[in-house]
């Protein structure tokens, strides 16, 4: 077994306040969109807890960009350009999850520090934190005030596009959610991972080269 | 005309005051012309009426000699009368006494005669003007003779002070009657009669021939636009024009006949002054809008306007005087709203987030008529230009009629679907060489009375969640609502769920509501995508779960291994 150093402080920081941001979003967000269903405060009131949390995440998401383009390691978020190399090793995490971790086999993938993450967790958090994320913060400010906004709308599509895929991302957001948070299970223990995300370090096995 | 009626009063009076001589034998006037003017040559004598009217008994035999009755006797006008029993009759009042006395005219003149002249035409009339209005009593004299002398309009009035009328092609009567105490308090009192009425003339009296009294006002109304240009230029924009006039003044038979023109507000004669109309008894509107009025005069304006807040809004503040308009989906109520109550919009902003959109979008009275019925209307506008698309462009670019259209849109009652709604705007777009239109949803009160229901402001809508949920009732009233270009309204009713349709959610891709305007098929993605996130963990630990056995057998088989090596 060795210690590895993971998650920098920054990162650490960037982590939780996104996790927080997330779930007051989602459940604000279900409630705006759902008032009949879930009715926890006034509808101004959660209209008001959203937006302070929604640029809570702007600031948030800005932090994590600028450190990870400034320290140079954005690079571990995003796919090799080499395409055949990538979905081999894309299909032998799948096989992992899908078979091998079931029948007591080794994770193939090995994190460190720059390479944190497995083919898999690659795709979708670059979807997430290049493509899924930017959109949605910035379909919630043109949200948060359509009239100032009402041009970029127009050019969007209309506001009904621009809610829709504010809407669909949110949907999206809450479903991996439930799948994140069953992940971070999967380490040695089950809570490995996210001490590893309070403390930086993580415990793994050691593999010989 | 004053001498001549006090002349037969005081002829017919006479014979009332004589003594009483019950029994006596009957004398022929004639031969006690004497005995009459005994009592009727006397200007002091009066003969009073049960109402308390007085009439004085005075005959001038000298005028009543140069008259063209001057060889007659009394008795040949008053053969019921004689010395023995005058006075033997009471009257309830002067007029009624009058009347009586003029029966007497039809004695030589009979009606077939006074007929054959148009002037005595409705002298058989009810309340005809009697004989002795015009002619005199005693001093009897053709009208002709004396009323040339008579200067400006008390010529005109000379018969038009008269409780005359006429009746019109249709049937209908027409009063010509002109009391001269209104036409004296009213602001044209310094014109002349034909100033107004000019083919008429002291020389001239043309016959106008009018079907309906309708057509008699709106032809008089023209009189009206020879000094108040302006005022007419602006009615011309008006809804009462356009419905009166339709389209040009071609087409006045096909107008809606209540449409009020000039003379329906202002009156004939009695025109007041604009101080008049600025009182709730002195409004015109109520005339035909009483319905309406009754719910504005309950309203916090209507009740502040009451108690003589002069600032409070009346029917002109927000639909003008003459360029009168309908102000239902227009800027033109907001502006009103706005013009008195100037930074509304700061207030509202500390409470209300967007404010400037909820209030473009969401009509004053949507709010501040808490108990009133509302509803959506989508309005087809123009992207380009943000201006209503009106429905004179719809149907030249749809190459219909209006009845086509409405047919169309009536959806045989059964409202308008998210199909047909979808299809308007696709056909718009394709059809119209650059057009670009897309619904815009706001919301109002569904009835018109409604809006002038205004109530205090504590008792507003202020709730969010009274229209921010789907099952908000405001939701299920879906109007289509076109503009005309007279600045009117066609409404047509819409199926609710066409503002939850996947199928017109392009064609209104700019109208959304938090929480009202959802579209199904994306709450059942969402569900959809949801349930596939908590699926994977759960599939996965029951895939864990039935394969543990397995994993347990390795990990033994792998331990054994280590001990054997």
């Amino acid at each position: 077994m060795k210690k590895t150093y993971l998650h920098p402080l920054p990162v650490r920081i960037w982590h939780w306040v996104n996790a927080f941001c997330f779930i007051i979003l989602i459940i604000t967000g279900l409630q705006i969109r759902y008032r009949e269903v879930l009715s926890l405060t006034k509808f101004k009131t959660a209209v008001d807890i959203h937006n302070f949390f929604g640029f809570l995440l702007i600031a948030d998401f800005l932090l994590w960009a600028a450190y990870y383009v400034f320290m140079g390691k954005i690079k571990i978020y995003i796919p090799p350009l080499n395409l055949k190399k990538f979905f081999s090793g894309c299909l032998r995490q799948a096989k992992y999850y899908g078979y091998g971790l079931l029948m007591g086999e080794n994770n193939p993938h090995h994190a460190s520090s720059d390479n944190k993450f497995n083919p898999l967790q690659q795709t979708a958090y670059f979807m997430i934190m290049l493509v899924l994320l930017p959109f949605q913060l910035v379909t919630g400010i043109l949200l948060w005030d359509i009239t100032t906004f009402s041009d970029w709308i127009r050019l969007l599509g209309g506001i009904k596009i621009v809610d829709f895929v504010h809407v669909i991302i949110f949907f999206f957001s809450t479903a991996f959610l439930f799948v994140h948070v069953y992940l971070t299970t999967l380490g040695l223990t089950p809570l490995e991972h996210i001490k590893a995300m309070f403390t930086g370090y993580e415990e793994m096995e050691e593999h010989g080269n | 005309m004053k001498i001549s009626i006090f002349s037969a009063w005081c002829a017919i009076s006479l014979i009332f005051i004589m003594p009483d001589q019950v029994g006596a034998k009957k004398i022929p006037l004639l031969e006690n012309a004497e005995v009459c003017m005994g009592c009727h040559s006397s200007k002091e004598a009066d003969k009073v009426f049960k109402n308390k009217d007085r009439i004085s008994v005075f005959v001038s035999e000298n005028d009543f000699k140069n008259t063209v009755h001057g060889s007659l006797n009394c008795n040949d006008c008053h053969p019921t009368v004689s010395p023995e029993t005058h006075p033997g009759r009471a009257f309830d009042s002067k007029r009624a006494f009058l009347k009586d006395a003029s029966g007497v005219c039809r004695n030589c003149h009979t009606d077939s005669q006074l007929r054959a002249k148009p002037n005595h035409a409705y002298l058989a009339e009810k309340d005809a003007p009697l004989c002795i209005d015009c002619h005199g009593a005693h001093n009897v004299r053709k009208v002709s003779e004396w009323k040339f002398s008579l200067k400006g309009n008390q010529y005109c009035l000379t018969c038009h002070r008269q409780n005359i009328s006429k009746t019109l092609g249709a049937g209908e009567k027409l009063s010509l009657h002109v009391d001269p105490a209104y036409l004296a308090s009213s602001v044209h009192n310094k014109h002349a009669c034909n100033d107004c009425h000019t083919e008429f003339t002291r020389e001239s009296h043309p016959i106008k021939i009018f079907p309906t009294r309708r057509e008699h006002s709106i032809s008089l109304s023209d009189a009206c636009r020879r000094c108040h240009a302006d005022k007419y230029t602006l009615s011309k924009g008006s809804t009462h024009y356009n419905i009166s006039f339709h389209v040009g003044d071609a087409l006045i038979s096909k107008g809606n006949p209540k449409a009020p023109v000039c003379t329906d507000c202002h009156g004939f004669h009695t025109v007041s002054p604009k101080t008049v109309f600025e009182i709730l008894s002195g409004v015109p509107c109520r005339k035909c809008h009483e319905d309406i009025f009754k719910i504005y005069a309950k309203s916090v304006h209507g009740t502040a306007r009451a108690k003589g807040v002069h600032q409070a809004p009346l029917c002109s503040s927000c639909h003008f005087v003459h360029e009168i308009n309908f102000t239902a989906m227009t800027d033109r109520i907001r502006s009103a709203c706005l013009g008195c109550h100037k930074g509304v919009e700061n207030l509202h902003s500390k409470w209300l987030p967007n404010a400037e959109l909820h209030m473009s979008v969401v009509s004053c009275a949507a709010c501040h008529v808490p108990a009133s019925e509302k509803g959506i209307f989508l309005q087809l506008v123009d992207q380009k230009t943000g201006e209503p698309f009106t429905q004179e462009q719809v149907m030249q670019l749809l190459g219909t009629s209006y009845e086509e259209l409405s047919e169309r849109l009536n959806a045989h009652g059964q409202g308008i679907d998210s199909y047909e709604l979808s299809y308007i705007v696709k056909q718009l777009n394709k059809r119209g060489a650059g057009a670009n239109v897309t619904y815009l949803g706001k919301m109002d009160v569904n009835r018109y009375s409604d809006a002038h229901q205004l109530s205090i402001k504590k008792n507003a809508v202020k709730e969010c969640e009274s229209c921010h949920k789907s099952d908000s009732k405001f939701f299920k009233r879906v109007t289509l609502a076109i503009i005309k270009g007279d600045g009117g309204m066609s409404r047509y009713s819409a199926k609710p769920d066409v503002l939850r349709s996947v199928v017109s959610a392009l064609s209104s891709r700019q109208f959304y509501v938090l929480g009202g305007t959802r579209l199904t098929i994306v709450d059942w993605a969402g569900i959809l995508i949801v349930c596939c996130g908590l699926l994977i963990p759960v599939a996965h630990i029951t895939l864990r779960v039935l394969t543990a056995p397995a994993r347990k057998s390795k990990k033994l088989e792998e331990l054994r291994k280590g001990e054997k090596r």
